[in-house]
């Protein structure tokens, strides 16, 4: 399948001895990394184990000479001063965070920036003719060039990027956390299109937390710890725990470590709950029923799209307009109040979106920690500045926060310390009931044990858990009962140990009028 | 980072007034009259610069205040004039007006999602309309014919030398007391404690600071009022913004509204309390600059906004909100207040004095984004 280069078998990007230093720390040290052609070659590690800044120093955002080592592309020495020296090399990153400009069409954000032109102005005629031959040659024939990327599902968004990235003639692909926000069909749409890219003789480095996809996908996997290689694997000749092993030191056996307490009283009740989105008609949320009990994990399954967020954003008092129904929460009516009255009333929530919607990036640990729970702290008028900080404290040691003190500003933390921030946040306010909304979306499996372990010390403190996940495994392993939502109804409901991954995709499609590829 | 830009303004601070006073027009500059006046022009700018921090934390913008110091100074005058009212009482309805115009435009930004940056615009004009309609165009005294009032006392009231040393030891006293509870606080929760000769050293230069002004006040007149309601103004703001959760969730907000509004602050009256208070502090602020010219006239507040804009982002606030410091807004104003005050010495040309200004405001936010772009590579 491959004719443009004799050497086939030659590395198509090769890094030696690559160390890179910020002032006090090494991010890199001594790294080894070789790229075949037409390969799928993952990168794993923690975070903070140094995967962002080797893509960095590939990619040109860290300019040649800033690092030491050896950085060749086909061959010949690679000198990147920019991205833009990167890209014309041939390579091309697909970030986590989606770079598209959401009040433009598909095409118009595909040719973004490399506009064609005929006489000054530009040819739109060959922009959506090029970009209907560029989504058709990638499966994704169906997709209107002149459709708003913003009335677009994150999935196809993410898709819509890579093809961008395609449409610029890359040779290698790097993409970082790709699937971070997709759901299990959107995941399988993005697979496929890899191996149509492998097939072409691209060569792809896939950076990414999900092993399951890791294994699915990946011909070789370089591990990375602490900023040095640990090793490059076949990925035919590698268990799971074999890789676990690898990346953090030593072995987790159990993956998700459930210890399901006493089950109390029922503390919330929802009854045939219908919700709008506000001036709108459609019922976003149809006729929801369910309870949840104190000491209890009640895991909330289905497509993205099918209500899970918003079910949680209008019980928190942040989303929609409730048409009919009640809510009963610890024995009285809730409805209609604002976050900070129902916060008040021992009702919280952790959004799936840290940095947009759970922490003040630019402010400390500290700062954050306490935001919801000030009041606690304000005996008359005043805060009590001091203890706070001792709240503080108890919290960010009690939570294994990695960072120098509370004082460390939260936007320099790994995903999972963010992750655990908000969830100290969500605790420092006594909630009876905390609602987790993908809970260790983008964080690492050490990381992942950790807030799993803050699961269970919830429910042990009598606090009942409403955990929304994408992910099954997870979902299957942490909650006692599931509800699924298809739609905006509840497709199924189950009970642990009975729920299969199949049977909660059933459900999850259950009200699906035909084809679901509706977001 | 900061205190590489902290240094950096100090230098800035120091260069323009060896520049103003080596200027063989600048000779005054340092002289105790002028620098008595200088305390009362520093007043003036920094209590609506504090007042402008109210809204700036939270990302939002006031365009109006400048107008609206005209208008309010303006509308006690003619209440004072025209109708022979008392001047407490014109200066209380004045006020009242502030505080309901300006809950009124933050309740326009909150509730019905106005952007503060037109709202405020439209409040330019309009308070700038009402005032030269208030005032018929004309020239209004702050006091009839010589007689003194609270009105015109607001700037030209001085607290005789003993009075002046007798505040000074109050505020040291305050000082010291502070840095007391505030060791012991840290020692009875276990916490380090700062090296107590870095601690005395510093409360040493704070309070020979303030003694130093003392004598240099009460080398001209003594103690001008004004200072001490920027001293009173500053504690307040410095209390609120940093000890209360009102002030936390400011910054709350600025950071990231959306992060805010689900850890449950209220956002919009937080922005509204915000407003309200600014209303206030521009009120006050439009008192001392009328009082401090005499007379309401046209021409009263005009571009105060911008002086209050670039002292605070001079002082390190940042217009997308979520961060800035009493302290640094107090320094900003100084900086301005000296600016505009040797350029009056040296008798610079209206022309020129506004193109300084301008001039100072562009550079200002340049280094506070160049600085923020440095910091971010590093």
């Amino acid at each position: 399948m491959r004719v443009d280069t004799p050497m086939a078998t030659d590395a198509v990007l090769r890094i030696a001895g690559l160390t890179k230093r910020f002032p006090g720390v090494i991010a890199l040290e001594d790294v080894h990394l070789e790229l075949k052609p037409g390969e799928v070659h993952a990168l794993c590690g923690e975070n903070g184990a140094g995967k962002s800044t080797l893509i960095k120093v590939i990619s040109g955002v860290w300019a040649h000479g800033s690092y030491e080592g050896e950085l060749t592309v086909l061959g010949q020495p690679a000198r990147f001063r920019t991205l833009a020296d990167a890209e014309a090399a041939g390579i091309a990153v697909i970030y986590q965070e989606l770079a598209l400009v959401p009040d433009m069409s598909v095409a118009e954000n595909i040719f973004l920036g490399r506009e064609p032109t005929r006489g000054g102005l530009i040819d739109w005629e060959r922009v959506f003719a090029e970009t209907r031959e560029l989504l058709r040659r990638h499966g994704l024939g169906d997709l209107d060039p002149a459709a708003r990327v913003g009335d677009l599902g994150v999935g196809q968004q993410q898709l819509v990027e890579i093809v961008k990235a395609l449409a610029k003639q890359s040779r290698i692909l790097l993409l970082d956390e790709p699937t971070a926000a997709l759901t299990e069909s959107e995941v399988a749409v993005l697979l496929d299109i890899v191996r149509g890219l492998r097939a072409r003789g691209l060569t792809c480095v896939y950076i990414s937390h999900k092993l399951d996809e890791v294994f699915a996908i990946a011909d070789r996997i370089t591990v990375l710890r602490d900023g040095r290689t640990m090793g490059t694997l076949e990925t035919a000749k590698t268990s799971r725990r074999d890789l676990i092993r690898l990346m953090v030191g030593r072995d987790i056996d159990q993956q998700f470590p459930r210890r399901a307490g006493t089950v109390g009283a029922e503390i919330l009740r929802v009854d045939d709950l219908t919700v709008t989105e506000a001036g709108r008609r459609r019922a976003v949320l149809e006729g929801i029923t369910f309870s949840l009990h104190a000491g209890e994990v009640l895991g909330i399954g289905g497509l993205m799209g099918s209500g899970r967020t918003e079910l949680l954003m209008h019980l928190f008092g942040a989303y929609g307009r409730r048409v009919r129904g009640t809510v009963t929460f610890a024995g009285a009516v809730l409805g209609g109040g604002a976050p900070d009255a129902t916060i008040r009333r021992g009702l919280m929530l952790v959004s799936e979106d840290r940095k947009r919607y759970g922490l003040v990036l630019e402010q400390s640990i500290g700062f954050n920690l306490s935001l919801a729970s000030l009041r606690q702290f304000t005996p008359s008028f005043l805060l009590d500045g001091h203890a706070e900080f001792v709240r503080n404290q108890e919290l960010f040691q009690s939570l294994g926060v990695k960072a120098p003190g509370q004082e460390s500003v939260v936007g320099q933390l790994s995903g999972g310390n963010q992750q655990k921030v908000v969830l100290g946040k969500a605790l420092m306010t006594d909630p009876k009931v905390v609602m987790l909304d993908e809970p260790t979306r983008g964080i690492d499996v050490g990381a992942k044990l950790e807030v799993y372990n803050l699961v269970n010390r919830m429910t042990d403190e009598g606090r009942a858990v409403l955990m929304v996940s994408s992910e099954l495994p997870e979902l299957l392993g942490m909650s006692d009962r599931i509800i699924v939502l298809s739609e905006g109804r509840v497709g199924g409901t189950f009970v642990r140990g009975e729920a299969t991954q199949e049977a909660i995709l059933q459900a999850a499609m259950a009200h699906h009028a035909g084809v679901p590829a509706k977001e | 980072m900061a205190s590489r830009r902290n240094l950096s303004m100090l230098m800035a601070l120091v260069g323009i007034v060896i520049f103003f006073t080596l200027h063989p027009r600048g000779a005054h500059f340092l002289s105790a009259q002028n620098l008595s006046n200088l305390s009362i022009e520093l007043s003036i700018t920094a209590t609506l610069a504090l007042g402008m921090l109210l809204v700036l934390l939270p990302g939002m913008i006031d365009l109006s205040v400048g107008s609206g110091v005209g208008l309010l100074g303006g509308l006690a005058c003619v209440l004072i004039i025209r109708y022979g009212w008392a001047a407490p009482l014109a200066l209380g309805t004045a006020t009242a007006v502030a505080v309901a115009i300006w809950w009124l435009m933050g309740t326009l930004i909150t509730r019905q999602r106005v952007p503060a940056f037109i709202v405020t615009l439209g409040g330019l004009l309009v308070f700038q309309g009402a005032h030269w309609l208030v005032i018929a165009n004309t020239t209004v005294p702050v006091t009839p014919g010589g007689v003194e009032n609270v009105y015109a006392l607001l700037t030209t009231y001085y607290f005789s030398p003993a009075s002046g040393f007798a505040i000074a030891a109050a505020v040291g006293g305050c000082l010291v007391v502070a840095e007391l509870r505030h060791r012991a606080a840290r020692r009875r929760h276990g916490f380090k404690l700062e090296d107590g000769e870095v601690a005395f050293l510093r409360l040493f230069v704070s309070l020979q600071g303030l003694l130093l002004l003392i004598l240099t006040m009460n080398a001209h007149k003594g103690l001008p009022l004004a200072l001490v309601i920027l001293g009173t103004v500053i504690l307040l703001v410095q209390v609120a913004t940093q000890r209360t959760p009102w002030g936390r969730h400011l910054y709350a907000i600025g950071g990231n509204e959306e992060a805010a509004r689900l850890s449950g602050v209220p956002v919009e009256r937080t922005i509204v309390v915000a407003f309200t208070l600014l209303g206030l502090i521009t009120a006050l602020t439009g008192f001392l600059q009328t009082a401090y010219g005499g007379y309401s006239t046209t021409t009263v507040g005009k571009l105060m906004e911008l002086d209050a804009i670039a002292a605070c982002v001079i002082g390190g606030t940042s217009l997308k909100g979520g961060r800035g410091t009493v302290m640094g807004v107090v320094f900003g104003a100084l900086i301005m207040a000296v600016l505009l005050n040797g350029m009056t010495l040296l008798a610079v040309s209206p022309e020129t004095k506004l193109i300084a200004r301008g001039l100072v405001l562009g550079v200002a936010v340049w280094m506070d984004v160049y600085l923020a772009r440095r910091a971010a590579a590093a």
